[in-house]
């Protein structure tokens, strides 16, 4: 104790210490481990790996699996705006219209998350069914064309891109929420004093105030929708299978370490690029806010 | 006598109408929600129907009858009750290592001022930002680099609480960015040392949040499934165990299974936020 | 002297007559050859497949009835869904010649995983001086390829893999082309992931032997699943979750295996199997002891299910092929129907039409990353 008194700059570092490094300890250096992988070959027959600066490794996994990459990132971003789309009213209304019942109304958007995953998605897989209501629905409205193929909705890429916004919505709902709770009512009561339609204090004073909240709403869950491969195998057909399942099947069914690992770190560089992309876009400060 | 009617009546139906278009725009927005509420809950819904299901077969995707046995022979699926039980431990001892570590590390980013703060909070950020599959394949990478490690219970306790930190920091963050210092100053005025001020002022305030972070944690935890299936070994945790079972049957127990949790979370933090609500309604009386 | 008080006469007695009852269940063992001071409070640490032992009343009277016979408790884990993802699971600790806390792991014969393990020795020898019943092995089943003299490993199960048709949305099929091609079953069709099985019968249809595969046909059947799935016919590849899918009516004829179709026939009588008119693909789940098992318990086992009443109570209800002779005699008194089932027991005429992969095939890393492309992944 006497000495914290006496060196109290060290306290911060105490603090910080064994959380830094058990996330240094396995999330950096495994990283580093995964890219020592990627630049190894394996021999098939007993399974042994060698270090080789197998570069192959990564011209493979960029020239052979484009398709599904981009269509990660299609899925992902699509996935995103809808989310976008959805939440942004929902969060608004619990905000300012929830009231004495706001943390009450923001157990429906959390809630459904405390379902598993892979059981919610399996509810889907139920609803969606071809003999279920919502594609007798759609039929009937004569919209199953437009949403789905082949007389179906599972197996289509809506199927799979539905579910992936679904599951990721909490992610986009939550900071929008907290962004929106925030705003001082009393200001946009300034904007409509100052004779601006509910319309115009919407657009020039709630909206840019919530940018925050839809930034980190937007990363959120664009990345962990552009890594996933649940959704696409629960509902969706190899014509829709993202990079996440190759990654997944690359290491979990071939064994095929190296490629596996060269591929996460390409998937990796695409969603910096993205994100990059994105912060230009919307200026850098607002991202990291 | 109709001329001069007209235009007085004219006038209360202009203002009646007006008022309803305004109403029907609020309600929209009302509308609009109640849709939403009710597309998030429909999965839910669809769970907890067929966790009361009859199936002849093997599969749980088309109703046929009614029954209460799937929720008293909850356990009568082999293999569910040790995965289940094993999710709930390794959740538990994740969820209050992250909480630890992840509560000093707010502490710390908050209260201090110390060199290396960006660096602290990129490292923080990334694990957030990174797609589980890599998480989950560079610790497998890892481990399987070492012999030390051995794929099973403390490879998946180690994989939960690396990623549940960040959640943890961020969460613990945000209320002690809203703290008010005062309350502090006022115990050390009252000669109280850091340490009691800490223990008897500061962390009873900043409880709701580290309680949050805490259950947000095991939450995560017990829903994890791409890191985990790199990382288990053999073990088979509750999320592994329904991925198995969704290839070969899908017995309704995991219904009941998915329906539980989902009601003693939403039970819990619902009994945390009319707490809260009567709390703060007595502050305000 | 002291006299013996009453309580320590029955103590005695007690003692006395257990001391006389256990060497008789020692003897009964003895007499059949097992040791039973190497499997008496032993536990056997299996894992097998889903669904495939019998089951009553969410117990598993085989391994009750083993327990009984020889004192050892069996851990049963269905911890198998699919042998590749499996010996994934597996190989590393196999590779560090760790144990991986298994005493027996059954995987299939058209995956290269037995031939592996076989080879880089991360299996033990079976212990043949307790297993007199091994005499009950089918004759075909013998001498496979990668364990000449069943040093290794025995089969537990074999299936067939063919065609499975829903009777209520589609008349009956019988040729791989027609699965293929005809619309009306476009997007009702999926086939399954494991590469011997839809390209073996894939193969077939195209006049090409499986059992003698070449780049050249390889690339013909190849050919022939990627127009399907590129023309939408294909819905999905599938492991055993097609049952569900076929249950369910999102689809109504896949690539199926034949225990699987008898067990959803007996819920859904309009789920029929046949094997296609240019062959089915015939392959064999093997039971093989990882490294650092227990050899010898485990192979007390494998020679209990191997007699034929042992193997009848199982085979009645996991319904795929038996690999132990005279349990369909034994079923015919029991469960007739069973018994004269010819997709549990089938005819010499049926095993005629059937093929397994050639072994070489499944080595070919070239082979494994196109078919994973045409499965997308």
């Amino acid at each position: 104790m006497g000495l914290l008194h006496r060196h109290k700059w060290l306290v911060p570092y105490f603090l910080l210490l064994p959380g830094l490094a058990w996330l240094a300890l396995f999330f950096l250096v495994p990283l580093g481990y995964l890219g020592h992988q990627s630049l190894e070959t394996q021999n098939p027959i007993d399974l042994s790996y060698a270090f080789k600066w197998a570069w192959s490794n990564y011209r493979e996994a960029i020239t052979g699996f484009d398709p599904q990459l981009f269509r990660s990132l299609e899925y992902g971003a699509i996935a995103t705006v809808i989310a976008l789309l959805v939440s942004y009213p929902l969060a608004y209304w619990i905000a300012f219209r929830g009231g004495r019942w706001k943390n009450v109304l923001l157990l429906f958007i959390v809630g459904p998350f405390f379902v598993t995953y892979l059981i919610r998605t399996l509810a889907w897989e139920t609803i969606l069914a071809d003999d279920g209501p919502v594609v007798h629905g759609l039929r009937y409205l004569h919209l199953l064309s437009i949403f789905g193929s082949n007389d179906r909705l599972l197996a289509t890429p809506t199927a799979v891109v539905a579910g992936i916004t679904y599951n990721f919505l909490p992610f986009m709902a939550l900071p929008l929420y907290v962004s929106l709770e925030q705003i001082d009512g009393r200001l946009i009561e300034a904007a409509q004093d100052l004779y601006a339609s509910r319309v115009k204090a919407f657009w020039r004073v709630t909206l840019p105030l919530s940018m925050p909240g839809m930034v980190a709403g937007t990363l959120l869950t664009f990345i962990p929708a552009v890594g996933d491969f649940i959704n696409a195998q629960l509902l969706g057909r190899p014509g829709q299978y993202m990079i996440g399942n190759v990654i997944n099947s690359r290491f979990n069914e071939l064994q095929d370490y190296g490629a596996a690992a060269a591929m996460s770190f390409v998937l990796m560089a695409a969603i910096l690029i993205m994100i990059g992309v994105y912060a230009r876009a919307i200026g850098t400060e607002k991202l990291t806010g | 006598m109709s001329a001069v009617a007209q235009p007085v009546a004219a006038r209360p139906r202009s203002r009646a109408a007006g008022r309803a278009l305004t109403r029907a725009r609020r309600e929209l927005l009302t509308i609009y929600a109640l849709l939403g509420f009710a597309y998030l809950l429909l999965p839910v819904a669809v769970v907890v129907l067929f966790s009361f299901n009859h199936p002849k077969g093997r599969f749980n995707y088309t109703w046929q009858g009614f029954t209460w046995s799937n929720w008293t022979n909850w356990d009568a699926v082999p293999g569910l009750k040790p995965a289940l039980e094993l999710s709930l431990e390794i959740a538990a001892i994740a969820s209050l290592a992250a909480t630890a570590l992840g509560t000093l590390i707010a502490l710390a980013l908050v209260r201090y001022r110390f060199r290396g703060r960006a660096v602290t909070n990129v490292l923080i950020f990334l694990p957030m930002s990174s797609p589980e599959i890599v998480l989950g394949a560079s610790l497998l990478t890892l481990f399987l680099s070492f012999s030390f490690f051995t794929l099973g219970f403390w490879t998946i306790v180690i994989a939960h609480v690396m990623f549940c930190i960040s959640y943890v920091v961020v969460t613990v963050k945000a209320r002690l960015i809203g703290f008010d210092r005062h309350l502090e100053e006022a115990a050390m005025d009252l000669g109280a040392n850091e340490w009691v001020t800490f223990a008897r002022v500061t962390l009873p305030l900043i409880a709701p949040a580290i309680l949050a972070a805490l259950l947000l944690c095991f939450a995560l935890s017990i829903d994890d499934f791409v890191i985990t299936n790199f990382v288990a070994g053999q073990e088979v945790t509750f999320p592994l165990f329904v991925w198995g079972a969704a290839r070969a049957a899908v017995p309704p127990q995991i219904n009941v299974v998915g329906s539980a949790i989902f009601a003693v979370a939403v039970g819990v933090m619902l009994a945390n936020v009319l707490v809260q609500m009567r709390r703060a309604r007595k502050g305000a009386a | 002297m002291s006299p013996l008080t009453r309580q320590q006469f029955v103590r005695r007695a007690a003692a006395g007559s257990a001391a006389v009852a256990l060497p008789g269940a020692f003897a009964a063992l003895a007499r059949a050859g097992v040791d039973p001071s190497k499997v008496k409070g032993k536990t056997l640490v299996f894992s097998n497949w889903p669904l495939y032992i019998d089951v009553k009343n969410h117990r598993h009277p085989s391994l009750d009835q083993f327990t009984q016979k020889y004192g050892a408790k069996v851990k049963y884990v269905e911890d198998i869904n699919d042998n590749a993802s499996f010996f994934g699971k597996i190989q590393a600790q196999l590779r560090r010649g760790q144990s991986i806390g298994r005493d027996i792991i059954v995987m299939t014969d058209n995956s290269p995983y037995p031939a592996l393990l076989v080879q880089n020795k991360w299996v033990e020898k079976l212990d043949k001086s307790v297993l007199p019943n091994l005499a009950n092995l089918q004759d075909t089943q013998r001498h496979p390829a990668w364990d000449p003299n069943r040093d290794y490993s025995l089969p537990w199960q074999s299936g067939m893999t063919g065609i499975g048709y829903n009777a209520k949305f589609t008349k009956p099929i019988t040729s791989v082309d027609q699965l293929f091609t005809d619309p009306k079953l476009k997007g009702k069709v999926t086939l399954l992931t494991e590469f011997a099985d839809s390209l073996g019968l894939a193969m077939l249809s195209n006049g090409d032997d499986p059992a003698k595969v070449d780049d050249a046909s390889f690339d013909r059947a190849i050919t022939k699943i990627q127009k399907a799935v590129k023309s939408g016919q294909i819905r999905q590849f599938t492991g055993n979750d097609y049952a569900g899918l076929m249950a369910k009516g999102d689809v109504w004829a896949a690539f199926v295996w034949s225990g699987d179709m008898v067990q959803l026939h007996a819920d859904n009588a309009n789920l029929r199997f046949t094997i296609p008119k240019s062959g089915g693909m015939i392959w064999t789940d093997n039971m093989l002891i990882p490294k650092h098992g227990n050899a010898y318990l485990a192979s007390v086992y494998m020679n209990f299910v191997y007699d034929p009443k042992i193997a009848a109570e199982i085979e009645d209800y996991v319904n795929y092929i038996c690999p132990a002779k005279g349990a369909d005699r034994v079923l015919l008194k029991t469960d007739p129907g069973v018994a004269k089932n010819t997709l549990i027991f089938p005819t010499v005429a049926m095993r005629r039409q059937l093929h397994s992969i050639d072994p070489k095939a499944l080595f070919n890393a070239d082979y494994k990353t196109k078919w994973q492309k045409v499965l997308g992944a």
